[in-house]
């Protein structure tokens, strides 16, 4: 069972869902930069949460069905087509030996998910077949897709299902995510800690896996970090001198050695993948008390749902 | 080991990740030795995603949904409480052959006319120490290693180069480290190993792991 690469697209990699635990060695967990439309995806054909899929960046790939399969497609609102009809997001459909599916350019957010029932059969590295790269692990020969690939296809799992109402992701061009302070938050000066929750931040041409250069307000340093490099995490705001701040992503380096002015909330942190550039980013202030409060209520609400997914 | 150290700040790092910090204004054997026993210790309880431990800070992620970072924080401190000065693991002694200067160190002659030292000098100079691996990162295979000579001391380049290859052995401020991978980069290059620091395809994929000891071996 396989299905063959047409047009391989902007950037469209193999990703489940990563290989954490291993940032003292400065592999970064990576996997599905977005985590829940990639669960979404694979809980619609009826395969386990964390099963390889395919992540498409931006839009641009055409594939040919080689065999009778079951796909779902979410996150990015994507223009997706099959055989020329057009395909719904969040939703398993079916498709037929021979049918070309062809995925054209989002609306919304950044990446699209595209799961086939059984999965993508790959060379895991470290337990995972996530694609990473800047060391070449993982995906086929650690690399996006290329024109002309066949990727094979592993054996059914369970049957397909839907999504109940009120479950579907809602992506927007704005991306709006909750955090709080990082470790060298005082080191920013008044302006700086008064704009970075009050005025959008818009992603530059200089976004991928590994992180954003966002633009904006300029950001000022009260004091100099003159800083040892230090640990940083998915999801950190760094303030360099320039003043115009990098978020870190889900490939990001596993030490930096800039102020950490924000640290994004885990309950948000699936968001940071469907940050496409020219995307606004805004951030909101989350209290420490809240952001529980928060992941445990995003949790159970998918729970029950995707079995063994969380936040 | 006998080096006492201060006690570190413990703060939170955003919702889901503790920062512990010692924040010495320069290099500490004994802080980071108590760095590398408490990442033990906190990765053999098994409760953290990452124990992620740096020169002088370590960072420990958690599940939110399954812990506090104030439950966190008491576990720090509880561990912190006990003696780990001495506790860490001494790792094994690397030898790492170098080609030094030329082609394969770029930056060697800016080390030299910085330092007012012959070319010789600067290689005896720095192949002279042995250095401990104090942190691994900031891509597969990055080596932090503790501090180069004083007189061999330079910034990072002004402007960083698009490409540093692999193997490649360099200079920023007072860290010298090895390039596991190429990839960008803007220490200064005095000379390159051909030994992979990290290979995916090898059965341990890292030659070198935090707490080992390194010797660079002019070749």
């Amino acid at each position: 069972m396989t299905l063959t690469v047409l047009h391989s697209g902007t950037q469209t990699l193999i990703m489940d869902a990563g290989r954490p635990g291993h940032r003292h060695q400065g592999i970064p967990g990576g996997g599905a930069a977005d985590k829940l439309s990639f669960a979404i995806a694979n809980h619609l054909v009826g395969n386990r949460w964390d099963t390889p899929a395919l992540e498409c960046a931006l839009g641009g790939l055409h594939i040919r069905f080689e065999k009778d399969h079951v796909i779902a497609l979410s996150g990015a609102q994507m223009w997706s087509q099959n055989q020329g009809l057009n395909l719904p997001l969040n939703k398993a459909v079916p498709v037929e030996a021979g049918d070309i599916l062809t995925m054209s350019f989002t609306r919304a957010g950044c990446r699209a998910y595209l799961a086939i029932a059984g999965g993508i059969e790959a060379e895991p590295f470290m337990g995972s077949v996530s694609t990473y790269m800047p060391a070449k692990l993982g995906g086929l020969d650690g690399e996006a897709l290329k024109t002309g690939a066949v990727l094979r296809i592993g054996p059914k799992q369970d049957d397909p299902q839907s999504l109940p109402k009120g479950h579907t992701p809602i992506l927007s061009n704005h991306v709006v995510l909750r955090a709080q302070q990082g470790p060298e938050w005082d080191a920013l000066s008044d302006s700086a800690k008064c704009y970075l929750f009050t005025t959008p931040f818009y992603a530059t041409a200089a976004t991928d896996r590994m992180g954003t250069r966002l633009k904006g307000d300029q950001l000022t340093l009260e004091t100099p970090v003159n800083m040892t490099s230090s640990p940083l995490l998915p999801g950190s705001l760094q303030v360099p001198p320039d003043g115009q701040p990098i978020l870190a992503l889900v490939d990001g380096h596993c030490t930096g050695g800039y102020a950490r002015a924000l640290q994004v909330i885990q309950a948000d942190l699936w968001l940071l993948g469907q940050i496409a550039p020219g995307a606004a980013v805004s951030f909101r202030r989350s209290l420490a008390e809240d952001a529980m409060v928060v992941l445990r209520h995003k949790n159970s609400f998918y729970a029950d749902l995707i079995s063994g997914f969380s936040f | 080991m006998t080096a006492q150290t201060h006690l570190p700040k413990i703060i939170p790092y955003g919702d889901h990740a503790m920062l512990v910090d010692w924040s010495s204004s320069e290099f500490s054997e004994a802080i980071n030795d108590t760095v590398h026993a408490l990442a033990a210790k906190l990765r053999q309880s098994g409760k953290y995603r990452e124990i992620v431990p740096g020169y002088d800070s370590l960072v420990c992620v958690f599940d939110l949904a399954a812990r506090t970072g104030d439950t966190t924080k008491r576990h720090i401190e509880d561990i912190l409480k006990q003696n780990l000065s001495g506790k860490a693991e001494v790792g094994q002694i690397v030898e790492i052959p170098v080609h030094y200067a030329g082609e394969n160190g770029p930056d060697m002659e800016r080390i030299c006319a910085a330092s007012k030292l012959s070319v010789d000098d600067v290689i005896a100079s720095h192949s002279g120490e042995t250095y401990r691996v104090c942190m691994m990162g900031f891509i597969p295979g990055f080596t932090f290693l503790s501090p180069a000579p004083k007189a061999l001391h330079h910034p990072r380049l002004e402007t960083p180069r698009a490409k540093v290859p692999a193997g490649s052995v360099g200079i920023a401020n007072w860290q010298t480290g090895i390039y596991g991978l190429e990839s960008p980069g803007g220490w200064q290059i005095i000379g390159r190993t051909p030994l992979s620091i990290f290979d995916s395809n090898r059965e341990t994929p890292f030659l070198l792991n935090a707490g080992d000891r390194v010797r660079f071996i002019p070749q």
